[in-house]
């Protein structure tokens, strides 16, 4: 029940985001669905610190577990965007992200991981952190890249109306999206050498097969492709927001086909 | 109410009249000074800005206040064609309260919602508290007024959307810019053609820390004029590919009757092809842009048609909101009523214990007079009687009026008052000044059923 709040707070945040949206505002304060976000996050962090708590493990492995600290990271995301002038806004494109997670975990359930007793040690946590954070790093990049294109289309088409008006500057949004695409692809890439190094000391080898693996293999190749839109010659800010929402698609796409595909990935994510 | 505001504004009076009318800071101080120095206001509050100039005053019945001031305005116009009368307007009672509410929301302003309106009262309203005048120009009242004003106009920006959006072609062009490029500080403009609506744009970007201004016209020396108005450089027309390679923004205003900046012009600025945003505002007629320079990835091209079409969305959307606005206004102005009737029932009461008081006295002489057999003591304990009937009689009555007006009874109460006392009939007292008011003076007073609006109409 105490991880249903969480949602439920971020639900009440991103319904102030969207009245803010379609009052057409850029001037009027968003302090309050800034508070209510920052709320939410504050919920999320003692829903998993309770968990913690209570079972004596970090809510790391797991599905629904996993996906709830995915999630809160991805919060923590916002949060650290939230005092800086206009960006916060992005909050209105990673809150539906950060609360699909958290609902998707609610319904696999955020229970320990009773066969998973391996997972331990400082190794193991560094690298599922790094994982998260280069995940949020992307679903940021995404963010950011999803309102640059619907802020471009504003001042292409001359329409300036709610979209135009809520939205942050172009630049502002190229800059986030660079700090995620970075950020991310830092930490994936720490996490990557982690996790390998974790594996080969607890397994013996890594299995290339697994879903995870593969899953974070293609993640970080998707990171080099946003990078690469992002470098090189002519408009390399737009073609990074659309390598930005496109990459993160990939992503998403590549875990859900992985999870329904791949045997064995009951405690992949 | 005895408040009233009298003056010009862009209801009343074109530009070449208004102009002739402003007062600059320091010409204000000095006609207030005079407004209590010769003509002996009580309480004044001058605001002057480009679209009005106008004194509001308490109490507003003194003639040679509102004579002084007529004359002013008529010295600061010189010789007009019209009598001065024809462009002023007055407002009386509790539409000052309304007008100064809407004027400091925006509402009454040329371009509704502008922000500057919001400073200029302030400025006003502090200019009359920074006057070295015992008792001060800002009393209770008009100190009261424009505080509230003050608020009231925040509020309806805070609440509505009637500040929302850019209202001219200068702001719209600081509003895309702004959010293209986030700050402007640093960002490189080139400017084509010296038109004036240009030079406005220009200024309004420099403002915002636009820097690196180039200029091309096809005279050299009217760029070069240009140029050094916003600190910028100079260019020939035909080295406008040059100007245009590492621009932010681009303006074109040129009167020339085909485009300047075509493609060829832009793919030689550009030979790689864009590697930022560039803005193109092209506010002249015939276009000086080339329309396929729009479909250029990065190029965000507005013609003059696109920003009218721009500020006319949101000149609309200003206006959606003023039912919301007044909302607020119509709320507050009852507020500034219920405070306004508090002070005026101060004076009621006085007068109606006074009055009470009087036929104690004349019916204790009338009884005193037939019974001279009452020893000093049995006369105090009449008198003293008298007292306690009388307080005991008028208790109920004041507490109850007292706490109806707090309850938002307002004039009525007071009026009702009045009347029940027979006040009506002969004095009214005043609440700022303990001054009496005529019957004549009501007349005048919409709050009484009088109203001025435009004068000499």
């Amino acid at each position: 029940m105490i991880h249903l709040v969480p949602l439920l707070i971020y639900a009440v945040a991103l319904l102030l985001w969207i009245r803010l949206l379609l009052k057409g505002a850029d001037v009027q304060d968003p302090a309050v669905p800034a508070g209510i976000t920052g709320l939410g996050v504050v919920v999320h962090a003692i829903a998993l610190g309770s968990f913690w708590t209570r079972f004596g493990e970090l809510p790391l492995v797991g599905p629904g577990a996993a996906l709830s600290s995915l999630a809160f990271v991805g919060g923590l995301a916002m949060v650290a965007t939230l005092p800086l002038k206009d960006v916060g806004r992005v909050a209105i494109a990673l809150l539906p992200v950060v609360m699909v997670m958290q609902g998707v975990a609610l319904i696999l359930g955020i229970r320990p991981s009773d066969t998973a007793l391996d997972f331990q040690g400082a190794g193991f946590v560094l690298h599922v952190s790094f994982a998260f954070l280069g995940y949020q790093g992307l679903a940021l990049a995404f963010a950011a890249g999803l309102l640059y294109l619907i802020q471009h289309h504003e001042l292409k088409e001359k329409r300036l109306g709610r979209f135009f008006h809520f939205i942050p500057p172009l630049a502002t949004l190229d800059r986030l999206g660079r700090v995620g695409v970075w950020g991310g692809f830092g930490a994936l890439t720490v996490a990557l050498i982690l996790g390998w190094a974790w594996t080969v000391e607890h397994r013996g080898s890594l299995e290339i097969y697994d879903p995870k693996v593969l899953w974070a293999v293609t993640s970080w190749f998707v990171f080099l492709g946003i990078l690469a839109a992002r470098g090189g010659g002519g408009r390399n800010d737009y073609r990074g927001a659309v390598a930005s929402v496109v990459g993160f698609g990939v992503v998403i796409g590549t875990y859900l086909i992985l999870r329904v595909t791949v045997g064995g990935a009951g405690l992949f994510l | 109410m005895s408040l009233a505001v009298i003056g010009v504004s862009h209801h009343t009076a074109p530009v070449e009249i208004r102009e002739r009318m402003a007062f600059a800071p320091s010409e204000a101080s000095q006609a207030l000074m005079t407004l209590r120095q010769e003509a002996g206001v009580q309480e004044a509050v001058l605001l002057s800005t480009c679209n009005r100039t106008e004194v509001y005053l308490f109490p507003a019945e003194r003639i040679e206040v509102v004579q002084a001031w007529e004359a002013m305005l008529e010295v600061k116009a010189g010789r007009i064609e019209r009598r001065i009368q024809d462009y002023l307007f007055e407002q009386r009672g509790d539409g000052v309260v309304r007008h100064l509410f809407q004027v400091s929301s925006g509402l009454d302003s040329l371009v509704t919602g502008e922000a500057e309106i919001q400073g200029q009262v302030r400025e006003a309203y502090e200019r009359a508290v920074g006057m070295p005048v015992d008792p001060p120009l800002a009393g209770p009242v008009l100190n009261r007024l424009f505080q509230m004003a003050l608020s009231v106009g925040g509020q309806v920006r805070s609440e509505t959307p009637i500040g929302e959006g850019a209202a001219s072609a200068a702001s719209v062009a600081v509003k895309l810019a702004r959010k293209i490029f986030g700050s402007l500080k640093g960002k490189r403009v080139l400017i084509v053609g010296a038109g004036q609506t240009g030079e406005l744009i220009v200024q309004a970007l420099h403002r915002e820390g636009a820097e690196g201004i180039t200029v091309v016209n096809r005279t050299y020396e009217r760029a070069a004029h240009l140029a050094r108005q916003v600190h910028g450089q100079a260019l020939e027309m035909d080295r406008l590919a040059q100007g245009l390679s590492g621009v932010d923004i681009v303006l074109s205003s040129t009167a020339a009757p085909h485009p300047v900046l075509t493609r060829e012009i832009f793919r030689r600025a550009f030979p790689n092809g864009l590697r930022r945003p560039l803005l193109v505002i092209d506010i002249a007629i015939p276009r000086d842009v080339d329309p396929v320079l729009g479909d250029e990835s990065g190029v965000f091209l507005y013609n003059v048609d696109d920003l009218r079409k721009i500020v006319d969305e949101q000149v609309r959307l200003r206006e959606g909101a003023i039912p919301e606005a007044d909302r607020i206004i119509r709320a507050q102005h009852e507020e500034f009523r219920t405070w306004y009737a508090s002070l005026e029932v101060v004076p009621v009461i006085r007068t109606m214990r006074d009055r009470a008081d009087e036929f104690r006295t004349s019916e204790l002489e009338r009884l005193f007079r037939g019974m001279d057999h009452l020893s000093d003591r049995d006369r105090a304990r009449l008198e003293e009687f008298s007292h306690r009937l009388m307080n005991k009689l008028l208790h109920d009555p004041t507490v109850r009026l007292r706490k109806g007006i707090r309850g938002g009874g307002g004039s009525r109460l007071v009026e009702a008052a009045r009347f029940l006392y027979g006040m009506e009939d002969h004095e009214h007292p005043d609440p700022g000044s303990g001054k009496a008011r005529t019957k004549d003076d009501r007349d005048h007073d919409p709050a009484w059923g009088g109203s001025k609006e435009k004068r000499g109409a």
